[in-house]
């Protein structure tokens, strides 16, 4: 990646982000060359906010009720998702494995040097992208499941009804697939559909 | 290691006897608040230790970390986790229901001096003075959102068309509303209230009008917990139990929940703003003024803590209503597997306490529908105002 990495971080609502983590955290982002493009307090314009920046990263204090309207950004912007990293006193490392497979992307500790921002930030987003990748798999695994079983259905229907093989019933298939330039799955479920309709 | 003699009389060993249990600060924590208060826990040979959270989303993060180990946490965000939505799925528990109604929709001073007082009037003052409105829930799959949502629906109002919907944490809805950032929210209590108090809200509807006798908080924890302490659970359930049927069973136990909740450590506010409500009586801000009559219910001799399969299921219709399921779940075998019924049914069995037979019910909500949960795919499918995106399998 060339471009450089943009980051927007939370803060409470009534707060300043002056705290001394967010002040370390700053320190860091600056050494790392991230560009901070925003701190925002987590009140009713954030989701607004962030749907105007696009950061590729946000990051927010755990323990802030502000994790709620970030919760609302992450299920209204489910089909383009970005990594999330927090904010948090827990340093135990099992917690932090076991958040990370939640679907947080990373939990930084409180107390952390400002030369370790890079690093974790860094595997954060590693981390996020394969999960991403995973997550496409696995859905385009079960996708190609479910259509597996409409072919099958479809095939055995012309098997009984039409005395076919099957070998000839997936040609068949096949071969209406390609005249109406439709996919393997589509034919086989409107052949089904029709078998619906007239029982 | 505490022992404890299970319904059968056998001598069980509790797996975890230090129980760490989080809540928000809201009037429905009072029952794990009491449990631990009035000694209940250490009666079933456990020691329940409550953390305070500020947030949903870290409450249901604790309790995949195991930071938690069971919690005063959203119905609807047990099974918005167990399906995925908003993080990685992971299997969940219901231990029981913590309580009934209670929770209410507040709209601003502003818009009920321009006549809007209700659902009716909302829609049509909407329809006379066109401008985006605004209104306020407490978390995505939350019950409030949930509530929220389907009263605006029952009044011809899209909740994610017409309006904008937006999340706000409760302790914040007051400050929002006296800012102008929004025309009113759902929310638990005592926030309701607490507006009525300062002048600036007024109560449009109970959450009661809108599903009499609704579930709302839950006793939730994940599904390992529950496998690998299962007397653990099953005497925390008792506890709580014993908790919620002493705060219903006088006005005067209500009291004293009351002021122990309000103080600092628990809901931090003034007890003024909780009383009124615990005791159903209910003032509107508008003059009105009348004693509920399903009023926030903690044990109702167990009816409000059966974790009946139908009240699960109904979150399930409603995510896949408003498109946050893109197709339907296999709604009963999803609603038995988080649903601990017979681990309640043991925990009810300990401490005395009456179980339904049956393990649905019928309802029957604001908008005259019936919901029984026999056939959930047809009930989340039969609304008029909908956000369902694509057919069923895509």
């Amino acid at each position: 990646m060339s471009r450089h990495l943009r980051i927007v971080l939370v803060h409470p609502p009534h707060e300043s982000d002056a705290s001394q983590r967010a002040a370390a955290l700053h320190a860091g982002l600056n050494e790392a060359g991230y560009v901070l493009v925003a701190s925002l307090p987590a009140d009713f314009h954030l989701p607004e906010e962030i749907a105007r920046l696009q950061p590729d990263m946000i990051i927010v204090d755990a323990e802030s009720d502000a994790r709620d309207v970030l919760e609302h950004i992450v299920v209204a912007t489910r089909d383009e998702r970005r990594p999330i990293v927090m904010f948090t006193e827990d340093d135990n490392q099992s917690s932090m494995d076991a958040a990370i497979e939640a679907g947080v992307s990373a939990y930084i500790v409180a107390g952390l040097k400002p030369e370790r921002i890079k690093p974790v930030l860094s595997v954060a987003l590693a981390r996020f992208r394969k999960e991403q990748k995973l997550l496409h798999e696995l859905q385009d695994t079960k996708l190609k499941l479910a259509e597996r079983k409409v072919v099958d259905r479809a095939k055995g229907l012309l098997m009984s009804r039409h005395g076919m093989t099957e070998d000839q019933a997936y040609q068949r298939l096949r071969t209406m697939a390609m005249n109406k330039n439709l996919k393997l799955a589509e034919i086989a479920q409107r052949i089904l559909d029709v078998e619906d309709l007239l029982g | 290691m505490h022992a404890q003699c299970n319904p059968a009389g056998a001598v069980m060993q509790i797996e975890k006897t230090t129980v760490n249990i989080g809540f928000n600060p809201l009037t429905d924590c009072a029952s794990v608040v009491m449990a631990a208060m009035l000694g209940f826990d250490e009666k079933h040979g456990i020691r329940i230790v409550l953390s305070r959270e500020t947030s949903w989303a870290s409450v249901r993060d604790k309790l995949m970390t195991g930071e938690l180990d069971a919690a005063h946490v959203l119905y609807g965000l047990v099974y918005g986790t167990q399906l995925g939505i908003g993080a990685q799925p992971r299997d969940m528990a219901v231990l029981m229901n913590l309580n009934r109604n209670g929770q209410a929709i507040t709209l601003s001073r502003r818009l009920a001096e321009q006549g809007a007082n209700d659902g009716a009037s909302l829609a049509a003052l909407m329809a006379r003075e066109p401008r985006q409105y605004v209104f306020a829930q407490t978390f995505p799959t939350g019950t409030h959102a949930m509530w929220l949502h389907y009263w605006l629906a029952a009044h011809g109002i899209h909740p994610l068309r017409d309006v904008r919907a937006i999340t706000v944490p409760p302790s914040q809805m007051v400050y929002n509303l006296v800012e102008g950032h929004m025309d009113g929210f759902c929310a638990g209590e005592p926030w309701h209230h607490q507006a009525l108090l300062e002048g600036i809200g007024v109560t449009a509807a109970t959450s009661q009008q809108i599903w009499p006798d609704h579930p709302e908080k839950v006793l939730g924890t994940s599904l390992d917990f529950v496998r690998a302490h299962p007397n653990t659970c099953r005497a925390l359930v008792a506890a709580v139990l014993e908790a919620s049927r002493w705060i219903d069973a006088s006005d005067e136990n209500r009291r004293a929940t009351a002021e122990i909740i309000a103080a600092v450590p628990y809901v931090n506010t003034d007890k003024a703003a909780i009383l009124p409500r615990i005791l159903g009586r209910y003032e509107n801000g508008m003059k009105g003024a009348w004693q509920d009559e399903h009023p926030m219910r903690f044990h109702q001799d167990g009816q409000a803590n059966y974790p009946w399969l139908s009240d699960g299921m109904w979150f399930m219709t409603q995510f896949r209503r408003w498109g946050l399921l893109k197709a339907d779940p296999d709604y009963l075998q999803v609603a038995q597997s988080v649903t601990q019924l017979r681990l309640y049914r043991e925990a009810a069995e300990m401490a005395g306490v009456a179980v339904p037979t049956d393990v649905l019910r019928t309802s029957t909500l604001v908008d005259g529908r019936t919901w029984d949960g026999t056939d959930p795919a047809r009930y989340a499918a039969s609304f008029p105002i909908h956000q369902r995106s694509g057919s069923a399998g895509n």
